[in-house]
């Protein structure tokens, strides 16, 4: 079992049945992130990796199987504040300022935004968009828009940060620029972080370890181990023991 | 400015068929004179200035109280039942009821079992709840899927999720359907007052001027009556533009719904089936209880049943109203039609020639907010009371709501969604 503060799913199984097809997501799966670690999931599409984490969010409830983010059931930990979130494709509310987005899970969490505001400020510089506080999602670029839900998943300063796919909409270079910049942030609040993602070089990039999913049904096949130390500099994108991770982790996805 | 031009060519349109009228109407072109000339209306309107105030403040009072205590009830209904599906599908028999009763038959029974401003206010209340929960239900129940979840994901309640998503996402919905249910409260006070006594209002006016065989000044209440719905309907189509840029989502939502709700235990179901079934006949025959009227005036459900089936008259009330039905269903189905195959060109063409259908507007504006009631005494002068008259007040109920909801979807789809099919060289039609 792994320290309080950690992710811990254990034998997890979801069914998923809908318009006339039962789709079995996930089965049997057993994943451990002790506190701090930073692990990636990655798989094709339909392998169940967001269901794994919306599983651990408390958005669905596992057929079977125990989950335990810092020692308590999902709902109960997301009440507490315990966890931060991140979705793929930003998910911001277009009618409320870059503040008062950030602001959402303050709100929810009954806490007075009032009182937080310098921390508000201090998330929205962290993410670099000092200057745009009162701009309206519609206004802004594809990845500014991106660190806003960055901005929003940190406000909190969670223990568990969860992130499904935050870049999926990103360029390649703004990408880049990006899991540098998570890196940092992740490296000074010291959550313990989970990844979704379909970038192999983003997961090696990020991840302490990487965990390949495959489909039908969704399940773990490998977990590696990624050695680099931190901080991780963009010239490890073009190292050669970079690449040799990578090569193995897509034999990893492609092979049986 | 486009948008400036077309509002011209708008204004243009409208004085030309205010020329045309004024000419059709000073030659007494048609029915012998039932259709006035403009300025001879606006001449009566002037004779007649000291009669409208007291009659316009109490359709105002009357359809301004039954507008708010309609959208309050309709509001809270449609929170409760896009909370609730066991709640929606319990009300499903009522709410239909509602959508269903034709004002202008209950307003006679309206006014026979209320007394005072009461039944001006139900029946204006009644007209704007449907229109108003229906919105509140759709607005509330299409919030964007990934909003929710982020909300959710910290733990987030239904309330939460309310409170800080579906509401605001749903205002321009609300506000589309308040709109449509602004003229609808005008219109539902009017027929009340015109169905049943009261010395005030504009219905009681219309009433008192019907016998009295002078088109101007019907024609002087009619365009009154216009003016005040016209300008409910502008005040909400104005606010709900205002807010629907800002809700719009920046890219469009590509979560797959998560299938069908729980249908629940089918035991359940049919009870829910049935007291969806039981529950408007109840209401009905507790309002029956409740206002104590005679069952003479007010029938009671077992009443109805009796009349129609048992009571020595039943076969020939049963043939009365055969014949009856089978004089309007045909026209009915001919009108609604027409209306919602005019009402899906118009939407259609707001896209692709938006000028054109910006400057047709104020001139459809006028046409459709021209509460019937003020309007069909008129219509039976000009058209007889032939099928045509049915035909025609078919159609303008139908082409109005639907063209409204119509427009209102096609302008919420989000930016992204039109730009992939203009990439690939697609025209508005395609988009």
């Amino acid at each position: 079992m792994s320290a309080p503060d950690g992710i811990t799913l254990a034998g997890v199984g979801k069914t998923f049945t809908g318009r006339g097809k039962v789709v079995e997501a996930l089965r049997d799966v057993h994943l451990t992130c002790p506190a701090g670690s930073f692990t990636a999931i990655i798989g094709p599409s339909g392998c169940g990796k967001s269901t794994v984490m919306r599983i651990a969010l408390g958005l669905e409830t596992a057929d079977t199987g125990e989950v335990r983010i810092a020692g308590d059931t999902p709902l109960a930990a997301a009440r507490a504040g315990v966890t931060g979130v991140a979705f793929q494709d930003a998910a911001l509310l277009p009618w409320r300022s870059v503040r008062r987005n950030v602001e959402v899970p303050l709100e929810v969490l009954r806490q007075q935004p009032a009182e937080h505001a310098e921390r508000v400020q201090s998330m929205i510089e962290l993410v670099g968009l000092k200057g745009f506080e009162n701009a309206l999602p519609g206004e802004l670029s594809g990845g500014m828009r991106q660190r806003v839900a960055i901005a929003r998943a940190l406000v909190t300063h969670p223990q568990v940060l969860f992130m499904d796919e935050p870049f999926g909409a990103l360029d390649q270079i703004l990408r880049r620029q990006m899991n540098v910049e998570l890196q940092r942030i992740w490296t000074e609040t010291g959550s313990t972080a989970l990844l979704v993602t379909h970038g192999i070089d983003e997961a090696v990039f990020l991840a302490d370890r990487v965990v390949v999913m495959h489909a039908n049904p969704g399940r773990i096949v490998e977990v590696i181990d990624v050695p680099f130390e931190r901080p991780r500099q963009p010239p490890l994108f073009s190292d050669p023991a970079f690449h040799k991770v990578c090569d193995h982790i897509a034999e990893v996805l492609h092979g049986g | 400015m486009a948008a400036e031009r077309s509002r011209h060519r708008g204004l243009l349109n409208l004085a030309v068929l205010l020329v045309l009228w004024e000419v059709v109407g000073r030659l007494d072109l048609v029915a012998g004179g039932a259709l006035p000339g403009f300025t001879e209306i606006l001449a009566r309107l002037w004779v007649d200035r000291g009669d409208y105030p007291s009659h316009i403040w109490a359709t105002l009072y009357a359809s301004t109280v039954g507008f708010l205590l309609g959208n309050l009830i309709g509001i809270g209904a449609g929170v409760v039942f896009a909370l609730s599906t066991t709640a929606l599908r319990l009300f499903r028999g009522v709410n239909v009821a509602i959508f269903a009763l034709p004002p202008i038959a209950i307003a006679p029974i309206l006014v026979l079992t209320l007394s005072g401003m009461a039944p001006r206010i139900v029946l204006a209340a009644l007209g704007v709840y449907f229109v108003t929960m229906t919105s509140t239900v759709i607005g509330l129940s299409q919030a964007d899927s990934r909003a929710t979840d982020m909300v959710r994901a910290y733990g987030g309640t239904k309330r939460d999720v309310l409170r800080l998503v579906q509401f605001r996402g749903a205002l321009p919905t609300i506000l589309a359907g308040l709109r449509i249910a602004a003229p609808n409260a005008v219109l539902g006070a009017i027929l009340a007052e015109f169905g049943g006594g009261g010395r005030w209002g504009l219905g009681a006016y219309l009433l008192g001027s019907l016998g009295r065989g002078e088109p101007d000044r019907l024609w002087g209440i009619g365009l009154v009556a216009t003016l005040i719905a016209g300008t409910s309907y502008g005040a909400f189509a104005l606010l709900s533009t205002r807010f629907l840029g800002a809700t719009r989502a920046v890219t469009l939502n590509t979560a797959v719904p998560t299938g069908r709700p729980d249908p629940g235990h089918p035991l359940k179901r049919a009870a829910l089936a049935i007291g969806s079934l039981a529950l408007p006949f109840v209401l009905w025959w507790a309002f029956i209880r409740l206002t104590g009227v005679p069952d003479m005036i007010a029938k009671s459900p077992l009443g109805v049943v009796d009349y129609l089936f048992f009571a020595p008259t039943a076969e020939t009330a049963q043939a009365k109203l055969l014949a009856a039905l089978a004089q309007t269903l045909p026209i009915t189905f001919v009108g609604m039609a027409a209306g919602l195959t005019f009402a899906f060109l118009l939407a259609i063409s707001s896209k692709l020639i938006p000028r054109a259908v910006e400057a047709f507007m104020p001139v459809a504006l006028v046409t459709q907010t021209m509460p019937l009631v003020a309007l069909t005494p008129l219509l039976i002068l000009i058209l007889g009371r032939g099928n045509a008259l049915t035909l025609w007040v078919t159609i303008s109920v139908t082409f109005f709501p639907a063209f409204v909801t119509l427009a209102q979807g096609i302008a919420l789809v989000p930016r992204t969604a039109g730009d992939l099919p203009r990439v690939y060289g697609a025209d508005r039609t395609r988009s």
